[in-house]
């Protein structure tokens, strides 16, 4: 850098510039600010729905936490109860922990598991083939039916007992078990259907793989390294940003899930609790019980908890996250 | 936030497609996730409220009142078509009806009864409306039943006391209905099996189950196994001459639960009821997936005026009577209720609307039995016999032929009975699945019911 300035006898000595720079600075400044008016006022939609959709409500929920708030009784008769909600939550509450260890379950293994299947399928599909296309739109096709009530009634009709996946079974002489309705395999058939929707983390992932330079795979290929070397050195060093990013947002989507297990356990989140995800247990507190105070410490502490898992990521991804630029 | 960093509109899709060319940097990485929302939903989604718009009047300028039920499609128009008779004789009156399936409904009442906006009629049942009505939501109805707007001399007293609670009159029966077995009479008949009566005792029908079981080779099985409906239990209970609820309380022993959950373990192992898991599929009382409606098992424990529906989802031929036990342990009671907002602008209008739908008799003549028999004895009369079909026939004559068997009516169940009939068909899983013994289940049911009742 010292020495392109050097090079450069055209500019004015430092001694004369700070008095325009000065004046220049600040009509920068000034314009800069309409400027950023400008930009407050177009973003103004956006934000006041940001504050009367999102924030505000947010906020109402965690006031409402500190109450006995109960929907049906008019406002007058909510009262303030300080950490009481919180206090039952911790210690008079046993399905909060059954929940929390099913959506913990739920969580440490589906999640996981989709996105190493996601990257598998998206790495099969990287190949330019013929038919390339179909395929990335068949694999990406059950996302789009998404959390959707009508995908997880067709998998209460394919996984009970004498659903589509027995009768396949059953070709191969094995007698299957009523899945969705045995205490043992609900929570997996539930974990099963979340992993079949890969195709949002699979399309994030084929970019990904599509940004990683030839250069390097061909540098590798001379030096004489393995598939396998060159998948551990080359692929994943590379694509970590991009599975850091997957795995941020599956974890988030994951704990949140709600609608498969609702529906698929008829709003139970049975047999014997098995599919009580966390969720369900706010759901049920809210509008069957009709404690909404009480839920709303349950969603304020499982958003504590998302925020706490979120920070554990970004906190050790600088171990393992590699970005391109070298800011790191 | 930079105000001149110009942000691109699409960016919460960019993780759809195309990343930055050059690979990921940690900049557009935040970005990304700033653009992606990841607040968690429930925070917000619990404090939405809904409201309904419901304009002010003086009694003769023009009504609107929001009128809301559950149903089916069949329910939905002999409701408007009885609604639409009203409006016909007075037409300053508007009714906007809105209706939908009973999973979700009380979700939806509660969130737009949330501060006070409750529709001006709405439909309910015994296990919400201790909890709206102890809630202060709905309009004290004892001023009309008083003074006659709505009529109610013609109503059996049990009924119009089941729905009184805190001696106010907090919602009018749409109807009277009773627990019923519905039996599958073709399969029966296969069999060469008798159907069951009225006052079989437990015993006898559990033995009759387990008979049905063996003849049927193991395809079917003879009963569902009830021992997670409160239902089931409460005319146990009722049958020797207990109760369910004192009051807020439970009237019932740690004793008598044991023994209501050994009844079913014993009845499992008989072979009488189906494994657990198959079981849980009709836990949630839902007509379509009843045991008798997927042949699994012979005989289900419904309410008698869901006969008619129930034949509707199969093709085999249905038949109806008590639950087993004393028949004293039965009553009168009120399938659903009429309520009323408390909020109303036109609370007159709204009793004149109740008391239409429950003694006019072209009215009685429109909704038929669908929510069980009329209260009003004259309309009842009218309307069993314009009946034609098959299935609400019986529903009458079961109703009729058990009517004077009755025992006297409990009161409505309490606040927290919502919450309480789950925690018993969780408990009771637990016994069925094999996973606690009755005395377990029963201890741990009544530690979670101190907490619920609370």
């Amino acid at each position: 850098m010292a020495l392109t300035t050097a090079s450069r006898p055209a500019l004015p000595v430092p001694a004369a510039t700070p008095p325009p720079a000065r004046g220049r600075r600040k009509k920068n400044y000034a314009a800069r600010r309409s400027e950023g008016l400008a930009g407050y006022v177009f973003l103004s939609p956006w934000l006041i729905g940001l504050m009367a959709i999102t924030a505000f409500p947010m906020l109402l929920s965690l006031y409402l936490s500190f109450t006995n708030y109960d929907v049906l009784s008019s406002w007058e008769f909510v009262e303030w109860v300080g950490f009481d909600n919180y206090e039952k939550i911790f210690t008079l509450d046993p399905t909060f922990w059954q929940s929390v260890r099913v959506t913990l379950t739920f969580g440490l293994i589906a999640i996981p598991l989709k996105l190493v299947a996601s990257l598998g399928v998206a790495l099969l599909l990287n190949r330019e083939r013929r038919g390339v296309g179909l395929f990335r739109s068949m694999f990406y096709l059950p996302s789009l039916l998404g959390g959707s009530v009508a995908l997880a009634l067709v998998w209460v009709a394919m996984f009970n007992g004498e659903g589509a996946f027995n009768a396949g079974l059953s070709i191969f002489g094995i007698e299957g078990k009523n899945w969705i309705n045995d205490p043992d395999w609900a929570l997996a058939t539930l974990m099963v259907l979340t992993i079949w929707q890969f195709g949002a983390p699979m399309v994030i992932f084929l970019a990904g793989l599509k940004q990683v330079p030839t250069e390097l795979y061909e540098a590798a290929q001379v030096d004489g390294a393995s598939k396998y070397k060159q998948f551990f050195h080359i692929t994943l060093p590379m694509l970590s940003p991009v599975i850091f990013f997957n795995l941020l947002l599956e974890t988030i989507n994951g704990f949140q899930g709600f609608t498969s297990a609702f529906v698929i356990s008829n709003g139970t989140g049975g047999p014997l609790g098995a599919t009580k995800l966390y969720t369900l247990h706010i759901y049920d507190k809210a509008f069957t019980d009709f404690e909404m105070g009480y839920a709303s410490a349950l969603a304020w502490i499982f958003l504590a908890a998302i925020g706490l898992i979120t920070i554990v990521f970004f906190s050790t991804g600088k171990f393992w996250v590699h970005y391109s630029d070298g800011e790191n | 936030m930079h105000p001149a960093t110009p942000a691109p509109a699409d960016e919460p899709t960019q993780h759809h497609g195309s990343l930055p060319a050059g690979g990921l940097n940690r900049r557009h990485l935040l970005r990304l996730l700033a653009g992606t929302a990841i607040a968690v939903p429930a925070a917000g989604l619990l404090a939405a409220c809904g409201g309904e718009e419901e304009p002010a009047v003086d009694p003769n300028a023009p009504v609107t009142v929001a009128f809301f039920w559950w149903g089916g499609e069949a329910r939905a128009k002999l409701t408007e078509e009885a609604l639409k008779l009203y409006t016909s004789k007075h037409p300053n009156v508007t009714i906007t009806p809105t209706w939908q399936a009973f999973t979700g409904y009380y979700d939806k009442l509660a969130t737009i009864s949330a501060g006070g906006n409750a529709p001006d009629i709405f439909q309910i049942d015994d296990n919400g409306l201790a909890e709206y009505a102890g809630r202060n939501v709905t309009l004290d109805l004892s001023k009309y039943t008083a003074n006659k707007k709505i009529d109610v001399s013609k109503h059996p007293e049990s009924l119009t006391k089941y729905g009184q609670l805190g001696g106010k009159q907090v919602a009018i029966a749409t109807g009277e209905n009773t627990p019923a077995i519905i039996y599958d009479k073709t399969k029966l008949t296969e069999l060469g099996i008798e159907v069951p009566q009225i006052g079989w005792t437990y015993d006898q029908m559990i033995t009759w189950g387990a008979g049905v079981t063996t003849k049927a080779g193991g395809k079917y099985w003879g009963l569902m196994d009830p021992s997670s409906d409160y239902k089931a239990l409460w005319l146990w209970l009722r049958a020797q001459g207990k109760e369910f609820y004192d009051g807020p309380k439970i009237a019932f022993s740690e004793a008598d639960l044991v023994a209501w959950f050994q009844l079913w373990v014993d009845a499992r192992t008989k072979g009488a009821t189906p494994p657990a898991d198959v079981c849980h599929e009709a836990v949630t009382g839902s007509v379509a997936t009843q045991l008798v409606v997927t042949k699994k098992a012979a005989v289900s424990f419904m309410w008698s005026n869901q006969l008619s529906e129930m034949q509707k989802a199969t093709k085999n031929d249905l038949g109806m009577t008590a639950y087993p036990g004393d028949p004293k342990g039965q009553w009168a009671r009120a399938s659903t209720y009429w309520a009323a907002s408390r909020t109303t602008k036109a609370p007159d209008v709204v009793a004149d609307i109740i008391n239409f739908l429950v003694n006019d008799v072209e009215a009685g003549k429109i909704l038929g039995v669908d929510r069980g028999l009329p209260n009003n004895l004259d309309v009842r009369k009218a309307v069993s016999d314009a009946l034609t079909d098959q299935k609400m026939k019986d529903t009458v004559a079961f109703e009729n032929e058990i009517t004077p068997k009755f025992g006297p009516a409990p009161a409505p169940p309490p606040k927290g009975h919502s919450g309480l009939r789950n925690t018993l068909r969780d408990i009771a899983e637990t016994v069925s699945y094999g996973k606690a013994t009755p005395e377990a289940a029963a201890k741990q049911f009544f530690t979670e019911a101190a907490a619920a009742l609370a």
